[in-house]
């Protein structure tokens, strides 16, 4: 086999390859892609999206989709803000109760889906409904504004072009890489994914595997509206809105498989990071914004397109 | 067999008009809905809320069974808002910009949807990804494509037809377009129950597989259903347009995805496919509009009403669910 | 070791699955666990793995009293099972998947090494050829069921059931098996043995208890003192009845299906053969051998590389089954009849009338449900399927059953061409006589068959010609003269003159 065709094989290459050019095109064509600003401001865009893609790499290792990431982190986010402006309370105590909540919603929709038999995407799509109908009944649309300075501030600092917001995220990353690839229960979670039944006949607690993965979702889905509260620099009941689409197109275009049992980070990490890419480099060259959902969509496809092919070609298909 | 296997089995049983226990059960709850609503709120039953009411569930239902037409194949349509703004968009363009004739710029929104729905299906047939994937990226191609087209003008100069069937009053108390989406209902139902291509639909989506192995043409049959999504999507599209008497580009997208699946899961469509509850999605749309217009009507915060719905839609799935589990266990016979 | 089953009973809606039940197993003996489909051996097994709880009765682990509430107290308990559905994770590898219950750890992170290390010791016992560092989902049928059996041995349980664990795997990893079972024998476990095929059972158990219709007919029964007619006996309830295969005439002059050199993308290279009009042309090989997937091939599943295929005398080029239903009037009737047989969701009346649909169409195109039951009936009942009513749901029929419902559907089809694969696989004893009479039937009736099946004893029964199948290829041709030891011998003298061939990978 071509060391060509070998390269192909390898689930983020084409991914790789795709950032490269696309980088390389960017800097030729908009001179300001490569100045240590603008670079900062795509990196920081990344931090929050980094975080939803996560939360949805979670629940789809499962096999299971959480229709909730947007809601519960809109929920969290004005929680974590009324936690602050409302009640007084510092950053440090706000901080675990945002990520409460996060980890409540996963209990919820976890508990529900593993007790009752029901489908994740309709409870997760119900709960959705219900996390954002709690959102905006107790802020009334209206934002928390004073958030403390401390958070505004972290939002903006950076090192170079590495924004602070984003060394989270790559912890996290890390952190799930290693759950995912060499932690027993990180394992026992894909095996799950895999195949539900064998995994249940080797002792595997249906009920723990998939209350954990939603709990982790929501946890990730509590610290991205965490990190967007601190690059808005205010608590929006919107955060969170425009979530779902990303929180699927990342972790897909990464490669993992929407039936369960195979996720990558590092594909769904170069799937941001190329879509963020797209993003700036959009603003960048003043393309009509319009064209941003049409080129998703295309990407989605052709990352599909390109697993599809690798499948088949591999014998595996 | 897994409980989610078992739920959905208990969800076919009651596919088509004939399945007694849940519809029978939805008809109660919505029965209760508006026996509360107008015991609070008198206005709830006046000729026009009921007209309003009405008009918004022709629309609730359409979409309902555009997503219907996909659960079917055992798979679903994340495009049918975008099919639906696209139709939406395009009917308007023929009948203002170009100036044709009402009824044929209707069928070329027609028309274009239900070409929409036919490459979803065909990439979906040939590709052999899975549903979810394709419509999720054929949704941001075709209102990214839409978007680009028509960079977000909307088309408020139609002819005034247009408008006033959506304003049209029979009997003083029931939309044209109410009629229609039950007429639809019925031809539906029919087509799913009575027809060769209906029975092969669901046998596609119960076991592509086996239904391939039995001679069914599995590639054209889904083809075929997605081509009837994207149809029903965009009649969806012309009903609103109807109802707006312009064609906006800020309808349907997203805003469809909720209700689209809300109907059809209450009504009873299985979301694992091979089977479809025509008259059960009406009814999980009537009870859907009834809770958005009683609140309405009661003027209970805007805000509440998404809780509301979303715990609504959650007791009734897990009802139902244990409705089935019981007569499981009471090993009441199938249909 | 000791288990035992005292008394034990459970109902599930609306029918008994075991009634009273006892089951007596000691300590370093293979005990087989015979019954038909429906006798209830399935819902035995589930009870003693921890699958499922019984209604009374007691389960007893050397006499102690012990209540499973889930698989994973079974296997604390020391009790292992090799189901007979693959459960197998596809993306992880051999190696995990043998020590999925308890992975090895280093620092609390999953040691690898370990993994492959430990997994290597149970895998060589069985099949050293296979890699344990290989994704579980590009290994082939009988590799897959290897690792089952690793992963059961692995486990050093006290207490192994095997359910059907040969289904798939070849003769000389059953020989294999055969010893290592022997051998945890000798070192104290107690082994459950479940198999359909009674010589396996005959050549290794030394104990058996009989189920039928949820109870224990013969329990504990040396093997020793029982023979092959008094076993049927038990498990049927009557004396086992021999096959009566109505005569026919075939026409050695009409050709109906051809293949000339054929090669298909599966592997398969020069395959010729040709179907007579009226004929059952067995088609026999060992698992793996590539049979089913040149049924799919010729029907248009799987893609035709090289060579002819005719059929009725033309070249035919078939685009995929509804091509090879429509045009040509062929069938096929699955082997796995779970997955591509049948539709288990939809009734009886959906599954049989699936490739009549069309026909069953006014004008209009409408079918008249009642219309539908009504031309499906003549073809369930003569198929003699046990059901209450035509709209029962397939998934809830007994294996018998089913496989009559996904056979009746080309009856009603009025195939003239039926390839039949595997019919009797699972099938309890009664069933397996009855289609076997049906086949001939069919062709006495003017269809031609051609059978694949890895039964020898069927196929020397229906057969009028056997073509041997060995790694893709066909290896011989054999007349039958209906004898077994002669038929049989010169059958397996044809794989045995290839040596041994490796068969193709699957897929």
């Amino acid at each position: 086999m071509t060391l060509f065709r070998r390269l192909l094989l390898v689930e983020w290459s084409g991914l790789a390859v795709a950032i490269l050019l696309g980088a390389l095109a960017l800097s030729v064509i908009a001179p300001n892609f490569l100045t240590e600003f603008n670079l900062y401001v795509m990196l920081r865009s990344l931090s929050v999206g980094l975080l939803v893609a996560f939360a949805q790499m979670v629940t789809l290792g499962v096999g299971q989709m959480n229709i909730a990431v947007g809601a519960l982190g809109g929920l969290t986010a004005i929680i974590f803000g009324a936690t602050m402006e409302l009640y007084g309370f510092p950053l440090l105590i706000a901080l675990p109760v945002a990520l409460g909540i996060g980890a409540l919603g996963g209990v919820i929709n976890g508990l529900l889906t593993a007790r009752t038999g029901v489908n994740a995407f309709i409870i997760t799509l119900a709960t959705a409904s219900a996390f954002t109908g709690i959102n905006f009944g107790i802020t009334g649309s209206i934002p928390f504004y004073k958030m403390p300075a401390s958070l505004v501030a972290f939002g903006d600092r950076h090192l170079g072009a590495m924004p602070y917001l984003l060394v989270a995220p790559l912890i996290v990353a890390v952190l799930l890489g290693v759950f995912f690839s060499r932690a027993a229960p990180g394992r026992e979670l894909l095996a799950f994914g895999g195949n539900p039944q064998a995994a249940e006949l080797s002792g595997i607690s249906r009920e723990r595997v998939v209350v954990s993965a939603h709990v982790l979702s929501g946890l990730l889905a509590a610290a991205a509206a965490v990190l967007a509260v601190a690059q808005l620099g205010s608590a929006q009941p919107t955060i969170g809105a425009d979530w779902l689409l990303l929180s699927f197109a990342a972790p897909i275009i990464g490669g993992a498989a929407l039936t369960g049992g195979y996720i990558s980070v590092l594909g769904t990490m170069f799937a941001v990071l190329l879509l963020g890419l797209i993003q700036n480099g959009m603003v960048l060259a003043k393309v009509d914004p319009y064209w941003v959902q049409f080129v998703l969509g295309a990407l989605i496809l052709a990352a599909v397109g390109l697993n599809r092919w690798r499948a088949v070609n591999s014998g595996i298909a | 067999m897994t409980d989610e296997a078992m739920s959905e089995m208990s969800a076919r049983r009651r596919f088509g008009l004939g399945g007694v226990p849940a519809q029978f059960g939805l008809v109660i709850i919505i029965a209760g809905f508006w026996a509360a609503f107008a015991w609070r709120a008198p206005g709830f039953l006046s000729p026009f809320n009921l007209f309003s009411v009405g008009r918004a569930l022709a629309v609730d239902i359409v979409i309902g069974f555009a997503q219907m037409a996909a659960l079917a194949t055992g798979g679903m349509n994340l495009s049918v808002g975008s099919i639906g703004v696209c139709a939406v968009m395009t009917g308007g363009y023929l009948m203002q910009t170009l100036a044709l004739p009402v009824p044929v710029a209707i069928l070329g929104a027609l028309g274009l949807g239900a070409a929409l729905g036919w490459l979803n299906g065909f990439v979906i047939a040939r590709s052999g990804v899975s549903a979810f994937i394709i419509t999720l990226a054929s949704a941001n191609l075709y209102s990214g494509a839409m978007l680009i087209l028509t960079k977000a003008v909307p088309l408020n100069s139609l002819p005034t037809e247009v408008g006033a069937f959506g304003k049209a009053k029979i009997g003083g108390l029931v939309s044209p377009l109410l009629v229609i989406a039950l007429a639809i209902g019925l031809l539906l139902f029919v087509f799913y129950r009575h027809s060769v291509l209906g029975r092969q639909i669901l046998a596609a989506g119960a076991n592509a597989r086996a239904a391939k192995m039995s001679g069914v043409p599995v590639d054209r049959v889904i083809t075929i259903s997605h081509a009837l999504s994207g149809l029903l999507a965009a009649t969806a599209g012309m009903m609103v347009v109807a109802h707006l008497g312009a064609a906006m580009p800020a309808v349907g997208g997203e805003d469809w995805l909720l209700p689209s699946f809300l109907g059809p899961v209450l009504g009873g469509t299985p979301l694992s496919g091979g089977a479809v509850a025509v008259a059960g999605t009406m009814l999980g749309a009537l009870l859907v509009t009834t809770i958005r217009s009683g609140l309405l009507v009661l003027q209970i915060g805007n805000y509440w009403l998404q809780l509301y719905l979303g715990v609504i839609l959650l007791l009734a799935v897990l009802a139902d669910r244990y409705r089935a589990l019981y007569q499981e266990r009471r090993g009441i016979p199938m249909r | 070791m000791d288990l035992a089953l005292e008394s034990v009973s459970k109902s599930f809606p609306g029918v008994k699955a075991l009634d009273d039940v006892s089951l007596d197993l000691k300590a370093g003996e293979i005990h087989a666990l015979m019954g038909e489909n429906g006798a209830g051996k399935s819902t035995l097994i589930k009870i003693v793995t921890g699958l499922i709880r019984p209604d009374s009765g007691r389960v007893l682990l050397d006499g102690r009293p012990v209540a499973f509430g889930s698989p994973r107290d079974a296997l604390s308990e020391g009790v292992s099972a090799v189901h007979q559905e693959r459960n197998l994770i596809p993306r992880f590898s051999v190696g995990e998947n043998i020590l999925l219950e308890r992975l090895p750890t280093r620092n609390g992170l999953v040691d690898y090494g370990a993994v492959e290390r430990e997994a290597r010791r149970y895998l060589d016992l069985l099949d050293p050829g296979i890699d344990a560092r290989a994704e579980v989902r590009s290994l082939s049928v009988a590799q897959m069921q290897i690792v089952e059996i690793a992963k059961a041995l692995s486990s050093e349980a006290k207490i192994l059931l095997l359910d059907e664990p040969t289904a798939s795997i070849t003769e000389h990893e059953t020989a294999a098996l055969f010893k290592l079972l022997r051998k945890l024998r000798d070192d104290g476990v107690a082994i459950v043995f479940v198999s359909h095929k009674l010589e396996e059972v005959f050549a290794i158990a030394d104990r058996i208890t009989v189920l039928r219709d949820g109870k224990t007919i013969a329990k504990g029964a040396p093997m020793a003192e029982m023979t092959r007619q008094a076993l049927v006996s038990l498990m049927i309830g009557l004396a086992e009845r021999v096959a009566e295969i109505a005569e026919r005439q075939v026409d050695p002059a009409r050709v109906v299906l051809e293949a000339r050199g054929l090669s298909t993308t599966r592997g398969h290279k020069d395959i010729t053969f040709a179907l007579h009009h009226g004929e059952i042309l067995g088609l026999y090989g060992l698992v793996g051998a590539g049979r089913s997937e040149l049924a799919h091939a010729i029907l248009g599943d799987a893609r035709i590389s090289g060579g002819e295929l005719l059929i009725r005398g033309e070249p035919a080029r078939i685009r995929d089954v509804h091509d090879a239903s429509t045009r040509f009037r062929m069938g096929y009737v699955s082997e796995d009849r779970k997955q591509e047989g049948l539709i288990l969701m939809h009734s009886i009346t959906r599954n049989v009338a699936i490739t009549i649909w069309r026909r069953l169409a006014n004008f209009v195109g409408l079918i008249n449900p009642r219309g539908e039951s009504r031309a499906v009936d003549p073809f369930v009942r003569r198929l003699d399927v046990r059901t209450p009513s035509l709209s029962q749901v397939v998934g809830n029929l007994s294996g018998g059953n089913q496989q009559k419902v996904s056979i009746a559907k080309w009856l009603a089809a009025k195939s003239e061409i039926l390839i039949i694969d595997e019919p009797t696989v699972g099938i309890d004893i009664k069933t397996k006589t009855y289609l076997h009479e049906l086949i001939g039937e069919i062709a006495r009736d003017g269809a031609s068959i051609l059978l694949i099946s890895s039964d020898m004893a069927e196929m020397i029964t229906l057969a009028d010609r056997i073509l041997v199948m060995h790694g893709f290829r066909l290896v011989g041709e054999v007349a039958n003269d209906h004898h077994y030891e002669t038929t049989s011998r010169a059958i397996m003298g044809c794989i045995h003159a290839v040596g041994d061939v490796e068969p193709a990978p699957v897929g």
